[in-house]
């Protein structure tokens, strides 16, 4: 399989009468790759299905070449995962480093010496070196979700699921994940599903647009740039044929759009203008 | 389960059993359960065959609070939101419920801790019997067993509420188990038989602790196995969690089978016979005209026996004729012989009433003048022991100065009232002279002590007697004469004399103060003494006021001289 080591091909999930994903076709690279989407587009329930958590209806998974129909691969799959759901919660009574313990024995890491070593690693990656004997129902929302992001770097997995990691951090926090997540050793696949768009330009070599349930868009944030070339200005006055207008940090407004409004000056489209425009284009916003 | 699966398992087990044992929860049941075994052993002297079970009582507790917090345990992954994470690990959720079920295994030291500290508590309260190794198990897995149906439940209802209902509905048998009589009492899982701590020593099967205890373990077995199953979905684990299951069912069957069995004729024949005919079982020893005699596990009683008949001996000017006996008897004899239903379930009638007329035979049952009857089983532990010791005391002093020792049960006679009888006086002194008493050990009203006064009708006349200590813990079976409120205030003005003067003025016409003719004013006049009046306002042993009403209460007799 090469560098493609996850594959899913016609993917589909329904709960109900909701069709949560449909017919789904992804490949993942080593590398980060960014989710984008709005809520209830299927980008949970997609990376739930990665974990091996979830069992899509249609379609076929591939996971370094397992199957994690298999009960056998689907262990050796979860194995090689790191998972940070959405909504996580926490072992209120225990300690940080209890609670990274108890989750590196999940993960069978079993050697005490070695579970010890890869507790104290991710601490530090996390920067809660200091933090380990602290309860955690003593933690700040920002460093329950470092914990729960170091859970998830436990054992160094080759796939790595982050779904909205950087909810609730501070901008430094953010930044301090940035850089964590751009030094990760062993080159792992990382899906990072997020609503800040600012973070998929800043270290996704890769970006994956979900609207209701399907792939919109797969390539590079430049290429997602690209795509709002001609449909982004900014002009003094509001123009209400644009799909969206907002004030600018000059006090001007920047319309995205199908027509030019009337004195705007054409402006260089973002991340965020393209997914913008892809989801008024989708009918999603 | 590959072997590193394996690993992670017993990890996460030492983990969960690490968690359980400092669980407060578990702390506190130790605590309550210690408590509660403490209020059931600490007035009579502790018997290890009775002794396993009332520690069982602590280990219920225990278990109530294990199964709580094993719920919790086990549902801890729900309920703090981290399930979906725990889904994408790769230890299963049935390598988790494994490990949380191997996890309960950290309730065993609390279970220890309560079964030494009651070791303990009986080595120093002089505890009778070896330990029943299998009554004590079965304490344990009552708790295993307990802490598995958490696990169960919390692998189904991860709602915290669900364990403790889950608590409830275990309580519930245990609470209930007094409405059921005969083998199926057995089955509940913890009962004490009420008449185990009346017997003489263990009898094999009553109760069948070995079968109840594979019981209880079969149950925990059962227990783990639908927690599995619950989380264990794969249908070749499901096979074997099946023939686990089908395995713990029919070792609950065949235990339960084997629990109600009734008990052998021949074991009860003999049970009946040492109960009935106590010389037969009982080893005696003499030691000043006074024979003790006990049954054999009963042997280090003999001392506590000796001492204060000793001291009434110390005094006596003659040595009484004729010689004293004093033996143990079982309330198996008393009131109801063999009301207890699991001790003689399955077997005739006809078969019971041959064994409760045989049992209504035993010397205890019959008046006497030279015997004393010990209950067995209500000898106290320390804290009561001065009141049991003034009643034998007393009940060897009424033997030295000719009074009835024992007035017998069988036809259920009423105590005689030694009115106006110097010798009344003379015995009341002799046993708290035996017993070095403070006259403060005396002292009546509501103290808990149940020690004061009450009314009694004799020739349709009412007397005020004395409820003395011990007398209303029936340490003797079966008691002696009803004593006076005036022998002993008599007692009570002699006790402040020099003994030797009082010895000298007793010793000089004995048979004549012994007589029952002697009256207490000749007495107090011999000893240069007022004689005192009784007071009005006295109260009774609970702080009630005793008031003169004749027709209040049964009629009496006098002793007669």
């Amino acid at each position: 399989m090469g560098a493609m080591t996850v594959q899913v091909e016609g993917l589909s999930r329904r709960y109900g009468n909701i069709r949560a994903l449909d017919g789904v076709d992804l490949t993942l690279e080593r590398g980060i790759t960014g989710l984008l989407g709005p809520n209830g587009a299927g980008k949970t329930t997609l990376l739930s299905v990665l974990a091996t958590i979830n069992e899509p209806d249609a379609g076929q998974v591939s996971v370094f070449g397992l199957n994690p129909k298999d009960r056998a691969e689907r262990v050796e799959i979860r194995r090689r995962l790191g998972y940070l759901p959405q909504e996580l919660g926490y072992h209120r009574h225990f300690t940080v480093a209890a609670f990274l313990d108890y989750v590196a024995i999940l993960k069978e890491i079993v050697d005490r010496r070695q579970r010890a070593q890869e507790v104290a690693r991710v601490l530090a990656a996390v920067g809660m070196e200091r933090l380990g004997r602290r309860k955690i129902r003593t933690l700040s929302g920002g460093f329950r979700q470092r914990l729960a992001i170091a859970q998830a770097l436990l054992g160094r997995p080759e796939l790595l699921i982050l779904d909205e990691p950087t909810a609730g951090l501070d901008t430094e926090q953010r930044l301090r994940f940035r850089e964590l997540l751009s030094n990760l050793p062993g080159d792992p696949v990382i899906v990072l599903s997020t609503h800040q768009a600012d973070d998929i330009a800043a270290i996704c070599p890769r970006v994956v647009v979900v609207l209701e349930g399907r792939i919109h868009f797969a390539g590079t944030p430049a290429a997602l740039a690209e795509t709002a070339k001609g449909h982004v200005w900014t002009a003094e006055r509001r123009d209400e044929r644009a799909h969206m207008s907002w004030r600018d940090g000059d006090n001007r407004w920047r319309h995205i759009g199908d027509r030019r409004p009337a004195d705007s000056e054409t402006a260089v489209p973002t991340v965020e203008d393209g997914y913008l425009l892809l989801s008024h284009a989708t009918g999603t916003r | 389960m590959s072997r590193i699966g394996a690993r992670a398992v017993v990890k996460l087990a030492q983990i969960e059993a690490g968690q359980l044992a400092r669980s407060i929860l578990v702390l506190a049941g130790l605590g309550f359960g210690g408590l509660l075994v403490w209020v059931f052993a600490n007035h009579d002297q502790p018997v290890w065959w009775n002794g396993g079970w009332q520690i069982g009582y602590g280990q219920v507790v225990i278990s109530l609070t294990v199964l709580i917090a094993a719920h919790l345990a086990t549902a801890r992954a729900h309920r703090d939101g981290l399930a979906e994470l725990y889904d994408s690990f790769p230890s299963s959720a049935g390598q988790r419920t494994l490990a949380h079920l191997i996890g309960v295994l950290g309730a065993v030291p609390a279970c220890l801790v309560l079964i030494g500290a009651v070791i303990g508590f009986f080595d120093l309260h002089s505890v009778i019997g070896t330990p029943d190794l299998a009554a004590l198990a079965g304490g344990v897995l009552l708790v295993l067993a307990a802490g598995a149906i958490g696990v169960a439940i919390g692998s189904r209802f991860p709602h915290p509420l669900a364990g403790v209902l889950g608590a409830f509905v275990w309580f519930v048998p245990f609470s209930q188990s007094n409405r059921w009589s005969g083998a199926i009492t057995w089955l509940f899982p913890w009962v004490e038989p009420p008449q185990l701590k009346d017997l003489p020593g263990p009898l094999s099967g009553y109760p069948p602790a070995a079968a109840h205890a594979v019981e209880l373990a079969a149950l925990a077995v059962l227990a783990g196995v639908v927690a599995l199953a619950l989380t264990a979905p794969a249908r070749r684990q499901r096979i074997a969690l099946g023939a686990g299951a089908a395995a713990a069912l029919t070792a609950i069957v065949v235990a339960c089978a084997v629990q109600c069995q009734p008990i052998p004729s021949a074991k009860l024949n003999h049970l009946m016979t040492e109960v009935a005919t106590t010389g037969s079982a009982q080893g005696c020893t003499t030691s000043a005209q006074v024979h003790y005699c006990l049954y054999p596990e009963f042997d280090s009683l003999l001392a506590s026996l000796q001492a204060p008949v000793d001291g009434v001996l110390a005094h006596l000017p003659v040595q009484p004729v004729p010689a004293l006996t004093i033996a143990q008897t079982s309330e198996l004899t008393l009131d109801n012989p063999l009301d207890d239903p699991t001790l003689t379930h399955g077997h005739s009638t006809q078969q019971v009433a041959m064994w409760i007329a045989q049992l209504q035979s035993a010397p205890a049952n019959l008046p006497s003048s030279s015997a004393i009857y010990v209950d067995l089983g209500s000898w106290p532990a320390r804290p009561q022991l001065a009141d049991a010791r003034f009643d034998l005391a007393l009940g060897a002093a009424e033997w030295a100065v000719g009074l009835p020792t024992s007035t017998g049960l069988a036809a259920r006679p009423v105590q005689c009232v030694p009115l106006n009888q110097a010798r009344e006086a003379i015995a009341i002194w002799l046993a708290a002279q035996a017993t070095h008493l403070p006259p403060a050990h005396f002292q009546g009203g509501n103290n808990g002590r149940l020690i004061g006064y009450s009314l009694a009708q004799v020739d349709g006349t009412p007397v005020i007697t004395w409820v003395y200590p011990g007398e209303e813990a029936s340490y003797l079976a079966s008691p002696g004469p009803q004593p006076t409120a005036a022998g002993y205030l008599l007692a009570q003005a002699m006790t402040r004399l020099a003994p030797a003067r009082v010895t000298t003025v007793l010793a000089e016409s004995w048979d004549s103060w012994t007589s029952g003719r002697a009256t207490d004013a000749q007495l107090a006049a011999a000893l240069g003494i007022k004689m005192p009046a009784v007071p009005s306002g006295l109260v009774g042993p609970l702080g009630n006021p005793i008031t003169l009403q004749p027709g209040t209460v049964p009629p009496q007799p006098a002793c007669t001289p």
